[in-house]
This record gives C-alpha cells, sequence and structure tokens, in this order.
C-alpha cells in the first residue's frame, strides 16, 4: 500500500473514519522529506492494516496547512477520533516513526 | 536469527553502498543497514559536481538511490533499521537493532560523521531551507545574496571567504571576541569588502517562514539581543563522527574518528572503517566510495584466512 496524496475534501472524509491516520505533511522543495520517503512508504506498508498512511502536500493545500498549525515540513501527525494525537516533526530514522506510533496508536489486545 | 551474514554494512552512505556493490558482486551474502535512507548526508545536497561520470552533477538524493539499485542489482540487501548495539569481537559480530538482532563474520562501518548542529529549535527541518552545513557544496544558491557564517576556526573562515566571492554580503559571526582561525587568513578577510564579522555573539533562534528569514542573535558579554535578516546561514562549528555505538571497541582518535589507514582495517580483526567516520584527510564522496571498495578486498581476504 502506497502512503495515499489527500486534498482538503478527502482529509476531511478520512477523519471521519474509525482507523486512526497518520498524514505526513510535505512540499515538494524540502529536501528532507524526499529523505524520510523511503523509510514513510515502508510505514504505509507495514501498518496500512490499522492505519490510514496519507501524504498532504502544504503548498496545494496552504489553508489546510495553516489550520493544523503546520510550520515546518516534513511533519507527521497522527489523528484519531478525529482529533490530532500527536505529532513528530523530521524524524530522523524509521525507527523514530515506529516509535512515535507505538508510543500512540491504542495498543493491541494481548500485546 | 540463526544466519550469519558474510558481511554486514552499518550506514547506507556512498562508503556504504560503494562496499555493499563490491561484496555482492564478488559473492558475498550482503546485508546492509540503514536508519533513514540511501545517501546519508550527501542525501540533502541539492547537487553534487564533483562526483565524476555527471557531467551535469547529480543531486544527491538520487545518486544515493541509484548506488543502493547498483548493489541491489548483484543481492546486497537492506534493511531501515537503527543499531542500538554492537559486539564486534570475536569471529561472529553481532548488531542489535530497531528490526533485531543480526550475526555477520565481517562488519563494515559506514556510519559517517555529521556536522555538528547549533542546537537550536526547527534547526533540521530548515535545513536545506536557508540552513546550511557545506558552504563548498551549497554556496552557489546564494549568489547575490545576504548570508552569515557561524563559527571561528579555519573551517568557518574558509567558508566566509568562499561565500564572500559568491553571496552579496557575508556576515561571520563568532561567539569571542578573537579568531581561532590561522592568521593566514588575516590579509584574505581585511581584503574580502562585502564581509563583516560579528564578535562575541550567539545565535539564539532561528527566524523563518517556510525558509530561513533570519536569526536572533545574542551578545554573550552584554547579553543584548538582535535580529540579523539573512537569506541562509551556513553552520561551520565542526563535524561529529557518528561513532558512538563503537567507542568502547574500536580505537578511536581524540574526536571520535574510527582509526583505521588506508586498508580500512580497525584495530578488531574482520571490522573495517570507511567513508566519514574513519581518521582521513579528505570527506568526500569519490573517497568514501573507494573506502567501500578497499574494505571489501580486506574483508574477503580476512574471509579466505578464517575459513
Amino acid at each position: 500500500m502506497k502512503a495515499m496524496e489527500l486534498n482538503q475534501s478527502q482529509f476531511q472524509a478520512q477523519l471521519q473514519q474509525d482507523k486512526p491516520l497518520l498524514v505526513e505533511f510535505w512540499a515538494p522543495w524540502c529536501g528532507y522529506c524526499r529523505r524520510i520517503g523511503p523509510a514513510y512508504e515502508q510505514v504505509a506498508q507495514q501498518y496500512g492494516q490499522d492505519l490510514e498512511v496519507c501524504k498532504i502536500n502544504i503548498d496545494d493545500e496552504p489553508a489546510l496547512a495553516d489550520r493544523e498549525g503546520i510550520e515546518v515540513v516534513p511533519t507527521l501527525v497522527l489523528y484519531q477520533q478525529g482529533k490530532a494525537a500527536g505529532d513528530l516533526v523530521a524524524p530522523t530514522s524509521k525507527a523514530a516513526i515506529d516509535a512515535f506510533l507505538q508510543d500512540h496508536l491504542p495498543k493491541k489486545e494481548g500485546k | 536469527m540463526d544466519r550469519i551474514y558474510d558481511l554486514i554494512i552499518l550506514g547506507g552512505g556512498p562508503g556504504g553502498y560503494s562496499a555493499a556493490l563490491y561484496g555482492a558482486r564478488s559473492g558475498m551474502d550482503v546485508l546492509l543497514l540503514e536508519k533513514l535512507s540511501a545517501g546519508g548526508q550527501m542525501g540533502l545536497s541539492a547537487q553534487i559536481d564533483n562526483y565524476p561520470g555527471f557531467p551535469e552533477g547529480i543531486d544527491g538524493f538520487s545518486l544515493g538511490q541509484q548506488m543502493k539499485e547498483g548493489a541491489e542489482r548483484f543481492g546486497a540487501q537492506t534493511l531501515l533499521a537503527e543499531a542500538t548495539a554492537v559486539s564486534l569481537d570475536g569471529p561472529v559480530k553481532e548488531i542489535q537493532t530497531s528490526e533485531g538482532t543480526f550475526r555477520a563474520r565481517t562488519v563494515i562501518l559506514a556510519t559517517g560523521a555529521t556536522p555538528r548542529l547549533l542546537g537550536l529549535a526547527e534547526e533540521e527541518a530548515l535545513t536545506g531551507r536557508g540552513v546550511n552545513y557545506c558552504a563548498a557544496c551549497d554556496g552557489m544558491f546564494y549568489k547575490g545574496k545576504t548570508v552569515a557564517v557561524v563559527g571561528g576556526g579555519n573551517s568557518a573562515v574558509g567558508d566566509a571567504l568562499l561565500l564572500s566571492r559568491v553571496a552579496e554580503k557575508v556576515i561571520l559571526i563568532h561567539r569571542r571576541d578573537k579568531l581561532r582561525a590561522s592568521p593566514v587568513y588575516e590579509k584574505a578577510l581585511a581584503e574580502a569588502k562585502n564581509l563583516t564579522i560579528l564578535w562575541d555573539t550567539t545565535v539564539s533562534r532561528l527566524l523563518h517562514d517556510q525558509r530561513l528569514t533570519g536569526l536572533e542573535l545574542k551578545n554573550v558579554k552584554t547579553g543584548e539581543t538582535s535580529q540579523l535578516a539573512c537569506d541562509g546561514v551556513f553552520v561551520s562549528i565542526g563535524r561529529a563522527p557518528a561513532s558512538e555505538l563503537f567507542r568502547d571497541q574500536v580505537a578511536t582518535d581524540q574526536v571520535g574518528y574510527l582509526q583505521a589507514d588506508e586498508t580500512t582495517r580497525t584495530n578488531l580483526p574482520g571490522v573495517f572503517a570507511v567513508g566519514d567516520v574513519r581518521t582521513k584527510p579528505l570527506r568526500q564522496v569519490v573517497t568514501a566510495v573507494a573506502d567501500g571498495a578497499v574494505a571489501v578486498y580486506y574483508a574477503e581476504e580476512y574471509l579466505a584466512e578464517h575459513q
């Protein structure tokens, strides 16, 4: 599963879903966004069952990025029950993204 | 877990992937562990013009991806994992990572070096968007603009002089009242009319919208703060080898670079150091790539001797 690119209305629709939503706010001119790309795509594949993994280009959706308080890219925001539950700015490793998700996602039974 | 690789490489920069290519191509069973993405430090360079074979230059991220693909064509495997502990002594080396424990008979350490950061909020996120660490790499982007350089040693002064030939205005920011740089720079500094030095000054905040717009400065003697508008800042306060994990096992110099000569052999049999993490005179993509090839040559020799 690839990280899906969302626009404003798709984002609103995703927020209504039960499944938690992870969004990477990114921009085409951001070199570091490119560097986390391979790790982020792997997160999309690995967590796809429990998590909707998406991206929002802040150049295409400036008002949305502004409303979500995005000041720098890349910023990863995890939404649960329609609300931001945590964010991670410019992670330095895939392990950092994994740790962020493990801290914030609901724990599975038996784990 | 029972599998023992011929070679595990830590780090997916140019040194690591050159080793992966040479290792896999000579039939070794190779696993490369990288924490984020191929390319390492060069992954943030917008343009690399001093790696031969690319007449128009190439961006560092694409070069990293191509090096990865080249090594994978011969069977080298990449795993996105962060090493958390290593045991490099003995015939079977063990690497604990965020993705589990891996074992190998030889290990190549290619973890690179990182520029020392100012340690300010949002510094990493603004890297490549006004915050830079390599004047020789990124200076050309500031043609006709205003840039600041932070530091007072030879590399900071060298960077400031290089930038003064490109940028319209250069401000060198130094926390002391005297440069640490060698006196040979004095004449050049005096002659660079577009270069000014702010003494006893540190950077206390990075001002930005989508990219850097200026710096908040603090005078360390008076405590006074001020703002400086600029298009970019070059941080030149030294580099730090990414060698923390190995320092209790592999010999290093005083700064922490892994001690190895041109053979790339460390003090530990079967353990090699390549690229920027190794003690060497010139840290460039092209010298890292050469190290990778040399390390595999000696790793093969080691494996043959320890069948």
